[in-house]
Order: structure tokens, then sequence, then C-alpha cells
């Protein structure tokens, strides 16, 4: 089955829902992972891309009520619950401006108390410290949600929030699009179809995206190759989105905990199948967070071409259990890519070039220098 | 074994130490040629080699620890023992340690033990290298943060909140997800005691 599938990849052929679940399904996960290699090769070669960015959730109060999360809690002044004021949310680009970050990636719950100049207000101000920033934030069911709630169309809240600097829209929220699935994990938020038609509409608008999978939980390969497939539709229609990020699910406190987290193998996996079917979207992430630096740096190999970024401080991935650090510096990042045999390529958000760097080594004293630097924050796996 | 297989061995020029290693004739050459190889050409080859010599079954050990050999040259290793990586003392990153597996596989006798140390690389990075080479996982059953379980230690069942069970055999069961999902077929050391039968390796689950 496999070597019908090669055929067909390299013969420019599109793959289809059988070949998928073949894929996801093929015993031999280094075979599925060459396959994959090759493709990201001949896009790529040896470049993989990374970036300074920088994660703020600015509340994790939320009324949606997904099983998968760890994050949200449901009102304010719940235990646990916190909305900044903007100001604080400011501050933490204004402590990094000695060394800033070149994109600001925000992602929240679904407040319903927050009035929607809070967002633009938000935004404004980042664009005010670093007029230069790249702010991409708000996921495609926040977009959903403003436009519900502060009862506008969603090309009006996109225009809105672009006017105050929203630049680009993250990939989350798209968890697993069919509503199998859907409906028993996150019932009470934006669908597929709304999800897929606020990417839509972003793209109309000149805007780029991504998008993400939330797998190793209750859906099966077929939800998942739908979910592919679903995405490289809209891919073809719009050509707007830049990369997609596999997310694994962690289930640390949340109400789908007494499930086992994916493993190594699937992450490997589903990088793979997700480099060989989607075949009009230029990147596929190894997000660190979701699958640890160690197990990103292995994806590099089976089909994966970007690491994300710095993060500095991520708190989705850290409620759910993920052993991750909460960030890495550029140099570890640079390390990580170089120990792979790849050429660690710093980006910006569109995937415009800032320094590529040699594909050598650090020398050996420049390592250990580096190593003891990073040595608290660079956990592995225990 | 597929063609895409046979391919990207060949391409890497691994065919001809696939044929020294089946004839027992591996030399210099072979082995400079295995360490300079792309990784998942090495391992797709280490991997057949796995498959030849020793089956889809793998050891599951989780008494290792005490009894370990000492470790010698790539690995720990005495003449009927396992080659046990991470080598003791040396730290890998995960595509060294991959590339340690598939070649201590490739070079070492013939259907040698290789076993890994989930304790020291994590079982994540253990799972994976099955695809590359290994044949035995060990390690000590500890509980999330790596401490010992307490005797007695009961751990709520998947799916049922309600139903505790001795942590140790509900770690198992989860050493034995980690195996099946690696499209291999899991034996514990003391295999009288195994929580499940083995599953099929034709197939992966989500």
């Amino acid at each position: 089955m496999i070597d019908a599938i090669a055929e067909k990849v390299r013969a420019g052929e599109r793959l289809g829902f059988d070949d998928g679940v073949a894929l996801f399904r093929h015993p031999d996960v280094v075979a599925v992972g060459q396959l994959a290699n090759e493709v990201r090769e001949r896009l790529h070669g040896d470049r993989t891309y990374f970036n300074r960015n920088m994660r703020i959730e600015v509340t994790n109060v939320c009324v949606a009520s997904c099983l998968f999360c760890s994050f949200a809690k449901l009102e304010e002044g719940a235990p646990g619950a916190h909305t900044m004021r903007v100001e604080e949310a400011w501050a933490e680009l204004e402590a990094r401006m000695d060394d800033p970050p070149s994109e600001i990636h925000i992602v929240n719950g679904l407040h319903p108390g927050l009035p929607f100049s809070y967002y633009e207000e938000l935004l404004a101000g980042f664009k005010r410290i670093k007029p230069d920033i790249h702010m991409k934030c708000f996921t495609a069911v926040e977009i959903h949600f403003f436009a519900q709630h502060y009862g506008m169309t969603v090309r009006e809240v996109l225009e809105r929030l672009r006017r105050a600097g929203l630049d680009s829209l993250p990939g989350g929220g798209a968890e697993i699009f069919h509503p199998e699935v859907r409906s028993r994990i996150s019932h009470d938020k934006a669908d597929a179809d709304e999800w897929l038609e606020v990417h839509r509409v972003a793209h109309g608008l000149g805007m780029r995206t991504n998008a993400t999978m939330l797998y190793g939980h209750i859906e099966t390969f077929e939800h998942r190759v739908d979910h592919l497939l679903r995405l490289r539709a809209l891919q073809d229609e719009t050509k707007g989105l830049q990369a997609f990020i596999p997310l694994a699910f962690h289930p640390d406190g949340n109400g789908m905990r007494n499930l086992p987290a994916p493993t190594a193998i699937d992450a490997l996996r589903t990088v793979a199948v997700s480099r060989l079917l989607l075949d009009q979207v230029p990147h596929v992430k190894a997000y660190w967070v979701s699958m640890t630096p160690e197990v990103a740096q292995i994806a590099l190999r089976f089909g994966a071409d970007d690491i994300d970024g710095t993060i500095v401080h991520e708190t989705i991935y850290k409620a759910a259990g993920s052993r991750s650090p909460a960030g890495l510096t550029s140099d570890q990042l640079v390390r990580l890519i170089q120990e792979a045999g790849r050429v660690p390529v710093e980006r910006d958000t569109l995937y415009r070039v800032v320094r590529e760097h040699p594909r050598a080594a650090l020398p050996e004293a420049a390592v250990k220098v580096r190593e003891r630097k990073a040595a608290k924050h660079l956990e592995v796996l225990s | 074994m597929s063609t895409l297989v046979d391919r990207a061995i060949g391409d890497a020029g691994l065919a001809e130490v696939l044929a020294a290693r089946r004839a027992g004739t591996l030399g210099d050459t072979e082995a400079a040629r295995l360490r300079r190889a792309d990784l998942l050409a090495l391992g797709a080859l280490a991997d057949r080699v796995r498959a030849e010599e020793v089956g889809d079954e793998v050891i599951v050990d989780t008494h290792a620890g005490e009894e370990e050999p000492a470790g010698g040259a790539g690995g720990g290793h005495s003449a009927d023992g396992p080659i046990v990586l991470p080598p003791p003392g040396r730290e890998l990153t995960g595509l060294e340690l991959l590339r340690e597996v598939a070649v201590a596989r490739v070079l070492g006798p013939r259907a040698a033990r290789v076993r890994v140390d989930w304790t020291r690389c994590g079982l994540e990075l253990a799972q994976v290298a099955l695809g590359f080479g290994a044949s035995e996982l060990a390690g000590r059953i500890a509980d999330k943060r790596g401490l010992p379980l307490a005797e007695g230690q009961t751990l709520g069942v998947l799916g049922k909140k309600s139903r505790l069970e001795p942590a140790d055999l509900v770690k198992r069961r989860e050493l034995e997800g980690f195996v099946r999902r690696a499209g291999r077929t899991p034996r514990f050391d003391d295999a009288s005691e195994s929580t499940a039968a083995a599953t099929t390796p034709e197939e992966a689950t989500p």
C-alpha cells in the first residue's frame, strides 16, 4: 500500500481520503516519515524555520466548556481565573524591549464581560510600544465569538481589529472538525464551518492565517483525515494558510483526564501524514510546546520544517500537564535545529527571512557555556 | 517490507551494508558508511535487521536498574547481556540516541538484545527507538514525578473513575499501549503477570 502512495507522491498526484487513513494505519512509522521527509526536502531542503515570538494569554475566563481544556475558568472570580488589565499585557512586551520579539501571539478564553474596545485598545497599545511588532492574535473561535457577542459580522470584527493593529490569525480552535467528535468535546463554540468561514474571510481581506488539529483523544484516524482534507479544500480556495500545526492532546486537569496522552510515535506519524496530505500548505510545524523539544527535533526528519518560536511564557499546555519548558531562547532553538542536521532560519511571522544561521553545530566550548546557561530552562522528558 | 524502504536503504548506499550484515562480513568500510548515513535510512536498515533477526516482540523489563552491567564501548553490554542505551555515563540528544540504537542493531552481534533505558531518555524517545532497531525496553515503573510507586498504591482505571486498581498494574498497561502503538508486540520479563494479550503489529491505533 505505501509503495502505491509513494508512487503518487513522487508523481505529484494528490492523495485521497483512503491514502491518508492507510498512512495513519501503516505499521512502519519510519517509512511514512521517509516519504514525508522527501516532500519536506523537496519544498524546503534543509531549511528549518523559527521565530522570536511571545505568547500572552490575557484572560482565561471562558464561556465555552471544552472537555480537553485545562486553561479556561468559567467565570471571573473563580479560583485561578485571571484577566489582565491592558497595561499589564503591554508591560510584558515593555519588559522585553532589550531583546524584543518580532511577533506577539495572543490566545484567550471567550470572556463574556469585556467590551470590544478592550481588544482594540490591547492591540493598539502593543503597536504604540513597537510599531513593527506583528500581532498574531485571536483564534477563529474568538473571532466568531466576538461577532456573535458584540453583534457584528465576522468581516466587521476583523476589519475593526485590523485597524487597531491585528496582522494575522493563529490556527487554534480547530480541534477536530468532524461533528461526531466536535459535538462531544467542544459543543458550545464555533463549529467546523464557522471556523473555516472566519479563515476564509480573513484570507479575503489579505490576512494570512495558520491552522491546527488537536489529536490523540477520542477521534479516529478517519476523523483526522477528514479534518486535514477540509483544511486542504480551504487552501485550494484561498491559498491563505501559511502553516499547519498538529497539537497533541494533554490530559492533565481537564474533562478527558482519564485518557492517555498520544505517544511520540503518534506525534511523528501525525506530522508526517499532515505533510503528505496538505500538499498546498507551505509549512508544517513541530510545535515544541506540544510535543517536547526532543520529539520536535526528531519531527524535523518526519516532515516538519518549522519548530515555532521562543514563546517565552506559554500557559495553556502547561495547565494540561505539558513537561516542555515555558520558553526557549533563540540560541537553544538554533541548536535544536542544527543538531537535527538542518539549517536554522529565523523568520518573521510571514516567513520572510530575518537571518540564516550556519548548518554546522556550534563549537564545543560555546555549546558547553550555553548548556550551563540553559540547563535550568531546557527540561527534557523524565 | 516495502519498495519504499528498499529504495531508501539503497539511496543511502546501505544495501551493501545489509548484504554484509546478512553474510556476517561487516567491516570498517560498512561501519563508516553506516555512521555517515541519513538517520531515517539508517533507522530503516536497523529496523529491517531487527525484524529479520529478533522479530516483532519487545521485551519489557520493569525491574531493571539494579543488575545492569557496566557500560562498554557504545553501550552497556556484557557477552550475553543487552546492549543498553543510552550508554551509562553519557548524555545523548534524542537524535543521537536513535542513531546509537540503530548502529548497535546493525553492528552488534546477531540477534543482539538492544535495550533502551526509559528512565534515562524518557518513554517517548524509548518508544521511537523501537522503530530504529531496539528490541527491549527497561526501567522502573514510577509515578509522574519519577518516584517509585508505593506498595499498595492504587490508581483510577481509564474511563472508570470509580474503579481503582494496583498502580503498577495500571502503569504496565500503559507500557503495553506504548509498545502496541509502535506496531510491536509487548512481552513483560515476567510474562505470566502480563495484563493484556499481545496485539497485532500490522496496524497502528489512534
